[in-house]
C-alpha cells in the first residue's frame, strides 16, 4: 500500500539535545491529496515539517517523494532544501520585504534561470489564483495579513513544486478571515491539485479542509484517518478528547462479541452499567479502557427507555435553541449532554441518561 | 489510505560523541570562531604573561616574577597615575552621566522648545575625537594661551586665569562633555520607548511632576543609566588622547600616559607597560562584565512596548531654562572648541588672541598638501593612511561582523555560543591595553611597523561594535525569511546574497560609517603600535602637538574634525534617527 503513496515517511525520528521531538513516526500520502497533521502545541508538527522540507535533518528514518529518496538517514542521503523541489508557506508568512510582491513570487522562478516572458506569465497566474492581481505592484510592508498569505501561497505554488507544506498558516489571522481563508485554500489545493501536508493545532480547520488526518502527541501518532473517521470513531482517550467534546470515563471490557462490538462496564458510586458499544482495535475482554460519547449522542429524559439505566440529577441546563446543553451528575460523573429542546429539562430534575448504542465507543486509555 | 499507524518503536540513541560532533555548521562556526579567537584571545594571553616577566637593570634579561606588579602598587610615579586614573574616571563618569541624563530627559520627556534641532548636536561629540576637544580646550582654557582667559582679561581686566585646564579637573571637564552623549544614547532610547501610563498614573495618585520624575521615571530608566555610566567608566580609564595633552605635560600623568611611555620611547619597557595594562584591563573587563551580565538583561524590563508617544512633560517658563542648558551644551562641547580651533589654526604663532591682520592658510598647506616638500610628513602620512585604515578596517570587520553574527543567530552548533562570548570579550579592554598585547605578541612578526599591525588591532578591537548592529536587526529579522528562499529552490549562498544581506544592508552601512568613523580618529590602538611611516590622522596630531606647534595641531585637527562631521551626516542619512540609542 505504501508504494501508492506519493509522499512515504518512515520511521522518522529527529532529537534535540536529548529529546525525541519526534519519535519515529511513518506515514504517506497519496498524490494530490490534503493530508493535515494536528496536535498540541510542542507535539513536533512543525519539526516533522522541517525534516521533510530539509531544513532539519533527522536523526534517523527515511522520507520518499515519488521515486526519489530524498532523505535516508542509513544510506547517507538528506538532499538540500532548495533541492528538494517543495514549496513551503510559512507562519509569519515570510514575505521578502525588499522586494514587492511580483518580485517575491518570481523570485522561484528566477532562481530557476526561466526565460523573463515565461516568468512573467506565470506570475500572473499566480497571483490570478490566489487574487492579488491588482497588487502586484505593492510592497510587502504596504499588505494586510490575508494579503501577505496570499502572496506567500503564490510564491509557494509558482515553481509547481511536488509537494506543498504549510505551517500554521492561518494562526496569525484573525477568526472570520481565517474561516475565510480555510476554504480559500483548500479550494486553492484542489485546482491545481497538488499535494499537501498542512499543520495545525486547531481541529476544526483539520476537519474542514483534510482528505486524511494524522493526530500526533509528544512526537507519535496517536492516529490516522479522515474527518469523519476521526471524529466519529478515536481509536484512544488523547484522541477523542482532543478532537471535539466527549463524555469520557474509565471502564472495563467485559465481553467482546465480535465485529467490532462489545460491552464496556463503568462504575460510580458503587453503581456500575454495562452498555453495548464499539470496541476500538486492539481491545480485548478484561481490558481497562475508556468510554468515549459524543454529548450528541447522548440523550436525557424524565422516562426511562430501554436498555441499560443510568439515573441522574441534572445541575445545568442552558436553552441553545435547537437543543439543551445538560449536566447529569452521576456519582462522580458530569455527562455532558445534548438533549432534545422539547425536553425542557430544569435543575434538580431527576433523569435518565441514555447512549446511543451505535456512537458509543470503548477506546484505548 | 492511511498506512501504519502503530509505528514499531525505533531504537536510535540520542546523537552523542564526536562523530555526531561533525556536523557543518560545527566545522564551520569553530574555525571562524578560531580565527576570532585567536586575534582576540592572543594578544590577551600574551599580555598576562609578558607582564610577569621582569626586565633586569640592564635591560637585556628578563626573569620570571612580580616585580612589574610591585612597581605599580609600590613605585611613586605609577602608583600616583593610578590614582589620578581612578580620580578621572571616576569624575568623569559623574559629569558625563549628569549631562546625559538631564539632556537625555529633556529630549524625550519635555516641551523644550527646539529640541528636535537641538538633538543632532548633543550626539556630534559622540563622532568627533576628544583628542582634538582636550586640544581645543587647551587654547581655550589653560592659563596662558587660552583664548577664553585673555578675552576676560582684556574685556573685564582680570589679570588670573580665569580658567584652567592643565590639571585632573581639565581631563574630567573634557571627557565628561565628549563622554555625555554615551549615557544620552542609553538612556533616551528607554525613555521614548517607556509606558506613558507608568507616569501617568504616579500623576493620578497626586504625585507632582518633579516628584514623578525622581520617583518614577529615572528609577525605570536605572538600568540605562548604570549601562552609560558604566561605559563612561571603561572608556574613561582607557582614554590616552585627553590626559595626555591637558594634564600629563604638566605632573598629572594616568595608566594610560604611563603606558604609552613604556611602549615607546628611550625608557620603553614593555613588560612593565604589560603590567599596567592589565591592571587597567582586569578592572575594564570587570565592569564590563557586571554591565553586561546583571544590568543590560534588566534594562528590557522597564519598557513596555514599542510605538507609545508619550506625553510629553509641559516644563512651563522653565522650558527656556531647559533650552538654554542645552544650547550650552552644544556651545562648550561643540561649537566653542571648533570655531576656537578654526582661528588658532589661521595663525602662524598662536599667543592667545586672535590677530586679524596676520590670519594665513599657510598650516593648511603644511599639513594637507602631501604633494608639497615642505609638507609635514607625519601629517600627510597620517591622513592617507587613516583613510586606507578606516576603508579596509571598516570594510573587514563588517564581514567579519555578518559572518559572526550570523553564526551566533542562524546556526546553532556549539562555536555560536564561544563566538557571542568571543565578541563581547575585546569591548571590555581598552584600546591601549589591547594594543600593547598586540604588540608584545607581533613585535618580532613581519607585519610589525607595517600598516597590517594597525589593521589588526582596529579590526580586533572594534569588530564587535559592528557585529552589535548586525545582530540587532538579525534577531529582528525572522529565519523563516531566509528558509523560504531555500524551499524557493536557492542555495545556502544565493540566499545570503539576495535575501539575509540585502535584509542587513541598512544594518550593514550604519555599522560601517560608525566603524569608519572610529578608524578616523583613532588614537589610543595607533599611537602604540605606529612606526615612522605608518602614521594615522590622530598620530599625526600628536605628533604636531609634540614637535612642531599648536596652530599647526589645530589646522590637522579641523581637517579631521570636518571629515568626522562629513561621515556624521551620511550617517544620519542612511541610519536614521534612532540608529544609535541603546
Ligand atoms: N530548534 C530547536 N531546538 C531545541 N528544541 C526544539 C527546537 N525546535 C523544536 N524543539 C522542541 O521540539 C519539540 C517539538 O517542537 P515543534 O516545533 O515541532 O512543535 P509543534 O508541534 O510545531 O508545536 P507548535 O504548535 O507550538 O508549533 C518541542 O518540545 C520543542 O521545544
Ligand atoms: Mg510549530
Amino acid at each position: 500500500m505504501s508504494e501508492n503513496n506519493y509522499l512515504q515517511v518512515d520511521h522518522l525520528v529527529k532529537y534535540f539535545g536529548d529529546d525525541r521531538a519526534v519519535d519515529g513516526i511513518s506515514f504517506g500520502i497519496p498524490e494530490g491529496k490534503f493530508l493535515t497533521l494536528l496536535g498540541p502545541s510542542g507535539c513536533g508538527k512543525t519539526t516533522t515539517l522541517m525534516c521533510i522540507a530539509g531544513l532539519h535533518k533527522p536523526d534517523a528514518g527515511e522520507i520518499r517523494i515519488g521515486a526519489d529518496p530524498v532523505t535516508s538517514i542509513e544510506n547517507r542521503i538528506n538532499t538540500a532544501p532548495e533541492k528538494r523541489n517543495i514549496g513551503m508557506v510559512f507562519q509569519s508568512y515570510a514575505i521578502w520585504p525588499h522586494m514587492d510582491v511580483s518580485q517575491n513570487v518570481a523570485y522561484p522562478l528566477e532562481i530557476r534561470n526561466m526565460a523573463q516572458s515565461e516568468i512573467d506569465d506565470r506570475v500572473a497566474e499566480a497571483l490570478e489564483i490566489v487574487g492579488l492581481t491588482d497588487m502586484a505592484d505593492k510592497n510587502a510592508t504596504q499588505l494586510s495579513g490575508g494579503q501577505q498569505q496570499r502572496a506567500a501561497l503564490a510564491r509557494a505554488m509558482v515553481f509547481r513544486p511536488r509537494l506543498l507544506l504549510f505551517d500554521e498558516p492561518l494562526s496569525n489571522l484573525d477568526l472570520k478571515l481565517r474561516e475565510q481563508m480555510r476554504v480559500e485554500l483548500k479550494r486553492i489545493q484542489h485546482e491545481i491539485g497538488i499535494t499537501s501536508i498542512y499543520v495545525t493545532h486547531d481541529q476544526a480547520e483539520a476537519l474542514v479542509m483534510s482528505d486524511e488526518i494524522i493526530v500526533m502527541s509528544k512526537g507519535h501518532i496517536e492516529q490516522t484517518g479522515g474527518p469523519h473517521s476521526i471524529y466519529a470513531r478515536p481509536v484512544n482517550k488523547f484522541v477523542s478528547d482532543f478532537i471535539g467534546v466527549a463524555n469520557l470515563t474509565e471502564g472495563r471490557i467485559v465481553s467482546n462479541g465480535g465485529g467490532g462490538s462489545g460491552t464496556i462496564e463503568i462504575s460510580q458510586g458503587g453503581e456500575s452499567v454495562q452498555l453495548p458499544c464499539l470496541l476500538a482495535d486492539g481491545l480485548a475482554e478484561g481490558d481497562d479502557a475508556f468510554l468515549s460519547v459524543r454529548p450528541e449522542n447522548v440523550d436525557a429524559s424524565r422516562q426511562p427507555k430501554d436498555g441499560p439505566r443510568i439515573e441522574g440529577e441534572v445541575i445545568q441546563s442552558v436553552f441553545l435553541g435547537n437543543c439543551l446543553d445538560c449536566r447529569v451528575k452521576w456519582g462522580e460523573f458530569e455527562w455532558k449532554v445534548l438533549a432534545h429542546s422539547r425536553e425542557r429539562l430544569r435543575v434538580g430534575e431527576k433523569v435518565y441518561v441514555r447512549l446511543d448504542p451505535d456512537h458509543t465507543l470503548a477506546v484505548r486509555p | 489510505m492511511a498506512t501504519d499507524t502503530a509505528a514499531p518503536q525505533i531504537d536510535v540513541a540520542p546523537p552523542r560523541g564526536w562523530r555526531t560532533w561533525f556536523t557543518q555548521e560545527n566545522i564551520i562556526t569553530t574555525i571562524v570562531g578560531l580565527i576570532v579567537a585567536v586575534a582576540v584571545i592572543v594578544p590577551l594571553v600574551a599580555l598576562v604573561i609578558n607582564s610577569f616577566l621582569v626586565l633586569d637593570d640592564l635591560g637585556f634579561d628578563t626573569e620570571w616574577g612580580l616585580q612589574n606588579y610591585r612597581d605599580i602598587f609600590q613605585g611613586r610615579v605609577i602608583k600616583k597615575a593610578l590614582i589620578n586614573t581612578a580620580i578621572i574616571s571616576t569624575g568623569c563618569t559623574i559629569l558625563a552621566t549628569l549631562l546625559g541624563v538631564s539632556l537625555a530627559w529633556i529630549n524625550a520627556r519635555t516641551n523644550c522648545p527646539f529640541r528636535e534641532q537641538l538633538e543632532p548636536f548633543n550626539l556630534i561629540p559622540f563622532f568627533l575625537s576628544p583628542f582634538v576637544g582636550a586640544i581645543a580646550w587647551h587654547n581655550l582654557a589653560s592659563p596662558k594661551v587660552g583664548l577664553l582667559n585673555n578675552m576676560a582679561k582684556s574685556a573685564f581686566g582680570i589679570d588670573f586665569p580665569l580658567f584652567n585646564v592643565n590639571n585632573l579637573w581639565g581631563v574630567i571637564w573634557v571627557t565628561g562633555i565628549f563622554f555625555a552623549p554615551l549615557v544620552y544614547l542609553f538612556v533616551v532610547g528607554s525613555l521614548r520607548r517607556m509606558d506613558p501610563s507608568l507616569e501617568d498614573s504616579a500623576r493620578t495618585t497626586g504625585a507632582g511632576l518633579l516628584r514623578t520624575t525622581f520617583t518614577i521615571t529615572l528609577p525605570l530608566v536605572t538600568p540605562a543609566i548604570l549601562s552609560g555610566a558604566i561605559i563612561v567608566f571603561v572608556t574613561t580609564a582607557g582614554e590616552f588622547g585627553v590626559p595626555f595633552k591637558l594634564s600629563a605635560p604638566f605632573g598629572w600623568e594616568t595608566l594610560t600616559t604611563q603606558i604609552f611611555t613604556k611602549a615607546v620611547g628611550d625608557d620603553a619597557n614593555h613588560y612593565l607597560g604589560a603590567a599596567m595594562s592589565m591592571v587597567v584591563g582586569v578592572v575594564t573587563a570587570f565592569f564590563i562584565w557586571i554591565q553586561h551580565r546583571i544590568i543590560a538583561p534588566r534594562s528590557y524590563t522597564t519598557v513596555t512596548g514599542k510605538g507609545f508617544r508619550p506625553n510629553l512633560i509641559d516644563l512651563g517658563g522653565w522650558k527656556w531654562l531647559a533650552f538654554a542648558y542645552n544650547v550650552f551644551y552644544v556651545c562648550v562641547a561643540v561649537v566653542l572648541p571648533i570655531i576656537c580651533l578654526f582661528f588658532v589654526s589661521l595663525h602662524k604663532i598662536w599667543s592667545g588672541r586672535i590677530i586679524w591682520s596676520e590670519l594665513t592658510f599657510w598650516n593648511y598647506q603644511k599639513v594637507l598638501f602631501f604633494w608639497w616638500p615642505e609638507s609635514i610628513d607625519a601629517a600627510t602620512n597620517g591622513i592617507i593612511n587613516s583613510f586606507i585604515l578606516a576603508f579596509g578596517g571598516a570594510s573587514i570587520a563588517m564581514v567579519v561582523a555578518i559572518i559572526v553574527s550570523y553564526m551566533i543567530h542562524r546556526t546553532k552548533g556549539y562555536g555560536a555560543r564561544v563566538l557571542d562570548f568571543l565578541s563581547v570579550i575585546p569591548i571590555g579592554f581598552p584600546g591601549i591595553v589591547l594594543a600593547m598585547g598586540v604588540l608584545v605578541t607581533y613585535i618580532k612578526t613581519p607585519i610589525y611597523a607595517t600598516l597590517w599591525i594597525l589593521l589588526l588591532g582596529y579590526i580586533t578591537r572594534f569588530f564587535p561594535y559592528g557585529q552589535r548592529n548586525i545582530s540587532s536587526i538579525m534577531m529582528a529579522v525572522s529565519e523563516e525569511l531566509d528558509q523560504s528562499s531555500r524551499m524557493a529552490g536557492a542555495t545556502w549562498l544565493t540566499t545570503l546574497r539576495r535575501i539575509t544581506i540585502p535584509l542587513l544592508k541598512p544594518g550593514i552601512f550604519a555599522g560601517w560609517i560608525l566603524l569608519f568613523v572610529i578608524f578616523l580618529r583613532e588614537l589610543s590602538i595607533s599611537i602604540i603600535l605606529y612606526s615612522a611611516g605608518t602614521e594615522t590622522l590622530s598620530v599625526g596630531v600628536y605628533y604636531l602637538s609634540n614637535f612642531e606647534n599648536e596652530p599647526m595641531t589645530s589646522a590637522l585637527s579641523i581637517a579631521q574634525t570636518v571629515a568626522l562631521l562629513i561621515c556624521v551626516v551620511i550617517f544620519r542619512k542612511v541610519a536614521g534617527k534612532e540608529a544609535l540609542t541603546a
